[in-house]
């Protein structure tokens, strides 16, 4: 069961990417590490779902993108009853979406 | 290059039909065949813009389909997909068609029926825009960036929830003047905003954004025809220029730009557009922004370069965007209330700024416009097409 979240490093200029891409963004390397998505950071924007897509019986989805301390950014489902701009949050991975019986895992932002 | 003239325009009602997509789409085809008067021209070339067939309405290789009802034959038939951007993508390929000496008549029509499926089937269409593993995943959809990217402008640039109503008030208020709209209906700020029940007729659907700050799942086609200045011309008609067209392409997971408050491949296409036509934004006499989000309108209108990056509420707030200010936004009622069958989208801002320019736009018509600015937004902000429509004597 894979209960991490990758990105990628260049193998040629190191820059990391979240998600990866097949060109690096910096220097056109083609040549990637899997980097592990994970730490400290701050939310930069969330918002609640209440207008809920497939798949998800709740009240509302919280969603949020973080900056994470290593200058990655990342989208995922923020677990905090009392979200702010600027808060303090760190990566968890686990269940962001059942389809079709199948779990899939993802990051969940919680408060530090 | 040659140069590039519209002579014909038409649209369908957008709303609800129980037509079939085709049916739609002929719907429009004929009314701005019937527009250009072609006489002895025949068309060369059609430009279909869809987003959703293979997936909404089980129909693939619908630029043939379109050809057989109209019977076009031998003609040349393509479809175009780019996402919310289809429309003005198809028509690009139109111009090109015609700016190279491909094709001397070219029909371009676009069209989506989006009710044949339920709401959640229609946001999950949409959502399927986004990146697949760093997005989709954990359920986000068109409206969840939208309500982000809305947060955060708020929080950086002093719009208040008030702002969004207005954009939301303004379209509205013109799509009561636009026989083609989806949505006629007169609102206020009271009714959507401060009134007790206002949390029950306007609920959030991503905060900050409410259901009126989104714009309604539509079914609809429109359509134009080009052909170059020497036969339009000919054909007598009034001379609806192609000034430049600008595209652009962006990030697709919005949490990698540098800064997600700004929509690049707006700012990149709309100077594009403006350096093939000579024009600069002050030259502006009317503007069709894609305001799928109120809060895009506001973030289009300052990356197009009528306003300072964070003033375009100011401007609204100010009248100088409603019809009789200096600078009209969405006369047709925008995507917020003319409606958003995703691929007519495009074609449809098209033809409400041929109307504009000809004089021809009714109620909502723009006193003497002369120049006019469309942009077309795909994904969210990924892929952006941008035009400028001119008037000549």
């Amino acid at each position: 069961m894979e209960e991490k979240v990758y990105g990628v490093q260049c193998k040629t200029c190191g820059k990391e990417t979240y998600p990866a891409h097949a060109v690096c963004p910096n220097c056109g390397g083609h040549d990637f590490e899997p980097l592990e998505i994970t730490g400290e950071g701050k939310v930069l924007t969330y918002t609640d779902v209440y207008a809920l897509p497939l798949d998800y019986a709740l009240r509302y989805l919280r969603l949020a993108i973080v900056e994470l301390d290593s200058g990655l950014r990342a989208t995922g489902q923020l677990v905090d009853d009392d979200p702010k701009i600027g808060k303090r949050v760190r990566t968890t991975v686990g269940v962001v979406r059942e389809t079709g019986g199948r779990k899939i895992y993802g990051l969940q932002f919680v408060p530090v | 290059m040659r140069e590039v003239a519209i002579i014909g325009a038409g649209m369908t009602k957008f709303g609800r039909s129980d037509l079939s997509l085709i049916e739609i789409m002929s719907e429009a085809a004929i009314r701005a065949l019937e527009d250009a008067a072609l006489g002895d021209q025949k068309v060369d070339s059609v430009y279909v813009a869809n987003m959703g067939a293979a997936r909404l309405n089980r129909q693939t290789a619908i630029a043939s389909a379109l050809v057989d009802q109209l019977n076009l034959f031998p003609a040349m038939a393509e479809a175009v997909e780019n996402g919310p951007a289809s429309g003005a993508s198809a028509f690009k390929n139109g111009f090109q068609a015609i700016a190279s000496g491909m094709a001397d008549v070219v029909l371009v029509t676009g069209g989506e029926r989006m009710r044949e499926v339920n709401n959640l089937e229609a946001t999950d269409f949409v959502a399927s825009m986004s990146h697949p593993q760093a997005e989709y995943i954990y359920g986000v959809t068109l409206p969840a960036l939208a309500g982000m990217f809305t947060r955060l402008y708020m929080d950086r640039y002093g719009v208040t929830a008030k702002h969004l109503a207005l954009v939301a008030i303004k379209n509205h208020a013109n799509a009561l003047k636009n026989p083609y709209a989806h949505i006629h209906q007169a609102i206020t700020i009271e009714g959507i905003l401060t009134a007790p029940e206002a949390v029950v007729n306007n609920p959030y659907i991503a905060d900050p954004l409410r259901l009126y700050d989104c714009c309604p799942v539509s079914d609809g086609a429109a359509a134009l025809v080009l052909t170059t200045r020497e036969i339009a011309e000919k054909l007598g008609k009034p001379i609806v220029k192609v000034g430049g067209i600008g595209q652009a392409t962006d990030t697709h997971a919005v949490h990698e730009r540098p800064d997600p408050t700004e929509l690049t491949a707006v700012k990149i296409a709309a100077q594009k557009a403006f350096q093939m036509a000579g024009i600069g934004p002050q030259d502006i006499d009317v503007a069709e922004l894609h305001d799928a989000f109120t809060i895009l309108e506001i973030a289009e209108s300052e990356e197009a370069g009528f306003f300072p990056k964070g003033e375009g509420h100011n401007a609204l707030e100010q009248g100088v965007t409603s019809l009789g200010g200096k600078l009209p936004i969405n006369p047709s009622g925008g995507l917020k209330a003319k409606g958003h069958p995703v691929g007519a989208t495009g074609v449809a801002q098209l033809v409400e700024l041929t109307w504009q320019l000809r004089g021809a736009a009714g109620d909502r018509q723009v006193e003497g416009a002369k120049n006019a600015f469309a942009c077309n937004f795909g994904g969210f902000g990924n892929n952006v097409v941008t035009t400028v429509l001119m008037r000549e004597e």
